[in-house]
Order: structure tokens, then C-alpha cells, then sequence
């Protein structure tokens, strides 16, 4: 074969490989979908699903923020779907073609993030607690335990300014929103006299040393702390008395979309009660979805950690998004904690 | 003549878009307004600027500046023998240089992570102690200053081997014997001698730790625990969970500046260029 041959051929083989099914572009949190969830809808629907990833919400707003991002469907946490309205950046749901509303708990039937579910289908979550070792006696119940001299060295808090800073809230008796600088400032002061017992501040990563038992409490979210409690039967987790956040991701179709219509059958396609469950299965999170648990096994279905009860469940609070100014005073307050 | 033109071009290239034009953004962004939930908006100001003179900010500057000196000084201290020893080995000179270079072939972020691995309570270095009988509880040896510095002065030291040995390597061997027949010492000699000579070298490789020290928000992160703010980590809290981003690239600017002019004051005062 002669080289010029061969060149030619070469360029005409992207042609032969170029699909032309329509395309659905979404971006989602990371181990949030079950292995089989993507190709499922690909096949059903005879389209592509360009899909990725990402590990938190800054990294999303700043992807979706110039409102040109190329993504269709994207899972923020309930407290941006405010924002990211105000910026003009999402598509209302057309509820006639999502009849797998139905399928929702009723806790997530009108969320006070938005009444009327007309931005976002809750899609999962989870709230911030207290995972700790057994053999600590008495067992930790309130974010109050944390300040305990005795776990001095083996006691971690989140690496998040909005979780570190609620649970002080939480502590004085304020609301996990506050805006008031007094409160900040009185909550900041928790912080600091908290900080020579820590060991550090730690996200995700605190679950190894959990299981390992360098640290024996920490502030974690719940679905982090039940991979923590199956890999380590001696660790519990808690709801906090004095109260605690709840974070649900919805996910949302962007404006800039052009397959409003796809976007839909997607969202719809999530909110099936099987589909939902295989995600509950291969994820170990908490779904929004009621049909789907009832597909679960009894134990995933009344597991404490994911699914408190409805007394639980009513001392938690679904943190607002804060004003802009709060925002900032937040952010000093926090690396001046850091830095103390 | 014309093709010399052109050798230049790639390298021009890349500095014009990946360089220059990110650089660019970013002074522009030093000088806007953080929208309400992030994002960057009009109108422009100082503003940003004005935030680094508060004291909070200024301390995090100070401490980094102490942590990249500190973090410099060590490389030095061990730098300086090594690269010493393996000027003079007669033989296997090259394996050592291999081995100084050894630690690239594996991702920065990868050895971070082994080093908590050993640093950790139930870690290496703690359950070998314990076990020999020499201590009883574990040791705090990460999430703290320490274990930044550590992790700090690990990362970046063969950066400063490798100028130091470059100008060791040119020297005159004969020179330590004149300074020994002239009756010094060996320590004297090389205090008074190779030091002096070395001092390309060692200027090299300061700035070479230096500013990457300075800058560096993954070992304080991981190796510190979030315990202490350093500017890079500042940078990044800014960029990401603050969503401040004139502020943080106003930090960024300001940490460049800072970087540039004591560079300037370094080789004005340094005849001989570096490297």
C-alpha cells in the first residue's frame, strides 16, 4: 500500500465511527450512579450520555457559571439551586413529563428549598454528624462532646467552613444559616477553643483513620460515616441533640441545554423506583426516592445512619443559602480559625 | 539565519498562551468584584489590594515566608554534603545522582500520601517504636508544622542537589589541595574555599526551593491537616470554597510581585548569573 494511501484512509475512519445518535451531556458527583445506570439509558433511549464527574460544588458553579459549560443535566446541593437561579442558569421542569415525581418520599415532596419542585428532582442525601468509636464512654449524642479534653489528639472536624462553623452554631443554641455577626463571632470563638484538640481538619479521608482507630470521633457526613461503620463495626454515628445539617442534591437541567426534552427523560429515568435502587445498592447513599426503597433490602431500608427516623429526622435543618455578606465574614471568621 | 528565527517559536508559543495569557486573566480578575454567589463582575477596584494589609492576611504571608525559609535552610544543610560526597565518590557517581532523582519517577501527591502513611499513629515509624519498646503511646508526628516542613524540605531537595553538585562538579579538585598545602584545614577549606565557589550553586537552588515552597498548598494540606494556613492554601480556599476569586488572584499577584522583586534584589547583588 502506498503511504498517501494509507493517510487517506486514516482521516475517513473517524467518519465511519461518527455516531449520530443525539447526545446528553451530564455532570454529576462522583460514585453517585450505579455501573449500570448510564449504559441503561443509552441503550433504552438510543442516545450517547457524555458523562463526568466532579468532587464538589465550587467545582461545579465555577464550570456552569459562564452559562456556556456544555453540560445538560448537573446535581448541585439544594442550597445552590437558589443562587444558580437568581443567575439565571437553570430550566424550569415541565412536571408532565416527569410522572416519576411521584415516586418521591413525601419529605421531599415540597422541600423548602423550592416548594414547588420546580428547579430540581431531590435526587439524594445526607446529613452531618458524629461517627465514633464504641469504647468511648459515655457515647458522644451532642456536638457539646466534641469539645471533651479527653479526646484530645483523636478527634477530627470537617474540613468545610460551613459544616465546622454549624455545628459551633449548633452548640450556642444558633441556626446552622446564621447570619447574625454576633452569633459568627461567638461560634468562631467555639471553634478556636476547640482547635488544640483536634488532630486535624479532615473530609472524606478521616474514614481510614476511623477504621484504623487513630481517631475515635469525628464530625463526618453520614453516608461517609456508614462506609466507616461497614468497614468497622465498632464505629457508630450520631445525630446530634442540639440539631444538624441535612444536604440534598437535585439534579437540574441548565438553560443552556438544547435537549430539554432528553434532559427530561433522563430525570425521569433516574426517578424509576428499580433504577434508583441499583444506585442505592452500588452507592450506599440515602435516595430521595420512596418507590426505590421500598425495592431495598430491610436492612439498607431502616439503616439509622442513611435513614433516620422521622424523631431524628425532625431535629435536622436544611442550611439556606447565605447572603453575600455573610458569605465573606464566614470566610474571614474560617481562616482566622485556621490560622489561629 | 532565518531557520534560528524559528527555533524560538514552540517554546514562545507555549509561553504566550499558557503562560502570559493565564497571567494576564488573572491580574484583570485582581482588580473586579466577587459577584453575590461567586463569579467574577464588575465594578473595578483596589479593593482587593487594600484586604492584604489587614493582619490576618499578613500574618498568613509572614508564616509562609518563615515556612519556605525554614524548609530552604534544611534542603541546604543537607544538601550541600550530598552533592559534596557525590562530587568527590570515584566511583558510582552516577548511581547516586539516579538516586537523588529516584523519588520523580513516582507522582508528587503519591509520596505525600506515603509519607502520612508512615508519619500516622498506627504508621510505620509509630509501631516500630512501639513495638521495639521505645515509646508507649504514638507519637503526634503528622498534623503539624513539623510534618509540613518535613514534607516540604523532602520534596524539594533534590532541587537543590542537583545546582549544587552542577557547580561542585566544575571545580578545580586541586583546589582543596592548595588550601591544604597552605595549611587549612579540611573544614576550613571547604568553608572557605568550596563554599565561596559553591555560591552559584547554592543561589540556584534556594530560589529553586524557594518560591515552589512558598507556594505550596498540598503538603500543608495533607501533611498539616488543615491545622495552618499558608498563602498557597489561602490562593486555594479563595479560588474554591470562598469563591472569591479577585481576592485570590489579587493574593496570587501579590505573592508573584513579592517573588519577583526579591529575586531582582538577589541577582543585582549576584554579578555571576545563576546556573
Amino acid at each position: 500500500m502506498k503511504r498517501r494511501d494509507l493517510f487517506l484512509g486514516l482521516t475517513g475512519l473517524p467518519g465511519c465511527t461518527r455516531d449520530t445518535r443525539p447526545r446528553l451531556n451530564v455532570y454529576n458527583w462522583s460514585a453517585y450512579v450505579a455501573p449500570e445506570t448510564i449504559p441503561g439509558f443509552e441503550a433504552e433511549f438510543g442516545v450517547r450520555v457524555r458523562y463526568a464527574t466532579y468532587e464538589s460544588n465550587e467545582e461545579l458553579l465555577a464550570k456552569v457559571l459562564s452559562g456556556n459549560s456544555g453540560w445538560d443535566v448537573v446535581f448541585p446541593t439544594h442550597n445552590r439551586i437558589g443562587p444558580m437561579r437568581e443567575y439565571g442558569l437553570l430550566a424550569p421542569l415541565n412536571h408532565s413529563w416527569l410522572p416519576g415525581l411521584d415516586n418521591l418520599d413525601a419529605r421531599f415532596r415540597a422541600p423548602e428549598w423550592d416548594t414547588g419542585l420546580l428547579w430540581g428532582v431531590p435526587y439524594m442525601w445526607n446529613g452531618t454528624g458524629i461517627v465514633y468509636h464504641r469504647k468511648i464512654k459515655p457515647a458522644p449524642s451532642r456536638w457539646a462532646d466534641l469539645w471533651n479534653g479527653r479526646l484530645k489528639g483523636r478527634l477530627t472536624m470537617l474540613d468545610d467552613p460551613e459544616d465546622m462553623l454549624g455545628a459551633c452554631l449548633k452548640k450556642i443554641g444558633y441556626s446552622f444559616s446564621a447570619t447574625d455577626p454576633g452569633e459568627l463571632r461567638a461560634a468562631e470563638r467555639e471553634a478556636v477553643a476547640q482547635k488544640p484538640l483536634l488532630r486535624a481538619y479532615l473530609n472524606a479521608e478521616v474514614r481510614d483513620q476511623l477504621v484504623s482507630g487513630d481517631v475515635l470521633a469525628a464530625q463526618l457526613w453520614s453516608t461517609t460515616a456508614q462506609q466507616a461503620i461497614a468497614a468497622a463495626p465498632d464505629l457508630a454515628f450520631a445525630y446530634p441533640a442540639e440539631g444538624f445539617p441535612f444536604y440534598c442534591d437535585c439534579a437540574v437541567i441548565l438553560r443552556e441545554s438544547r435537549r430539554a426534552r432528553l434532559a427530561h427523560q433522563f430525570l425521569d429515568y433516574l426517578l424509576r423506583p428499580r433504577v434508583s435502587a441499583q444506585i442505592v445498592e452500588a452507592t450506599k447513599t440515602a435516595t430521595a426516592n420512596r418507590a426505590a426503597q421500598d425495592l431495598l433490602p430491610e436492612s439498607v431500608r431502616t439503616n439509622p445512619v442513611l435513614y433516620p427516623p422521622d424523631a431524628i429526622f425532625g431535629r435536622g435543618e436544611w442550611p439556606r443559602t447565605l447572603p453575600p455578606a455573610t458569605q465573606r465574614l464566614r470566610d474571614r471568621i474560617w481562616t482566622e480559625i485556621k490560622s489561629a | 539565519m532565518k531557520l534560528r528565527r524559528w527555533f524560538l517559536f514552540p517554546a514562545w508559543l507555549w509561553m504566550a498562551l499558557l503562560f502570559f495569557a493565564p497571567f494576564v486573566i488573572v491580574l484583570a480578575y485582581s482588580f473586579l468584584t466577587r459577584g453575590p454567589y461567586g463569579g467574577v463582575w464588575g465594578p473595578w477596584t483596589l479593593e482587593n489590594y487594600q484586604r492584604l494589609f489587614d493582619p490576618l492576611y499578613l500574618t498568613i504571608l509572614m508564616r509562609s515566608f518563615a515556612m519556605a525559609a525554614a524548609a530552604t535552610a534544611l534542603c541546604l544543610l543537607f544538601a550541600f554534603p550530598a552533592a559534596l560526597f557525590i562530587v568527590r565518590a570515584t566511583r558510582h557517581r552516577n548511581l547516586y545522582l539516579q538516586l537523588v532523582m529516584l523519588p520523580f519517577w513516582t507522582s508528587f501527591l503519591v509520596r505525600t500520601y506515603a509519607w502520612m502513611f508512615l508519619l500516622r499513629d498506627t504508621g510505620l515509624i509509630n509501631t516500630a517504636l512501639e513495638a521495639a519498646g521505645i515509646i508507649h503511646d504514638p507519637l503526634p508526628l503528622l498534623y503539624n508544622n513539623g510534618a509540613v516542613l518535613l514534607g516540604l524540605v523532602y520534596g524539594y531537595l533534590p532541587f537543590m542537589v542537583l545546582p549544587i553538585y552542577a557547580t561542585l562538579e566544575r571545580l578545580d579538585p586541586s583546589l582543596m589541595e592548595a588550601a591544604a598545602d597552605l595549611g587549612a584545614r579540611p573544614m576550613a577549606a571547604i568553608l572557605r574555599v568550596i563554599v565561596p565557589l559553591a555560591k552559584p550553586g547554592i543561589l540556584a537552588g534556594s530560589v529553586l526551593v524557594f518560591i515552589p515552597c512558598l507556594g505550596a498548598y498540598l503538603t500543608p494540606d495533607l501533611l498539616g491537616g488543615g491545622r495552618t494556613v499558608l498563602v498557597g492554601n489561602l490562593v486555594q480556599n479563595q479560588f474554591t470554597g470562598a469563591r472569591d476569586w479577585p481576592f485570590g488572584s489579587a493574593v496570587s499577584i501579590t505573592l508573584m510581585a513579592l517573588v519577583t522583586v526579591l529575586l531582582w534584589v538577589l541577582l543585582r547583588r549576584e554579578s555571576e548569573p545563576l546556573v
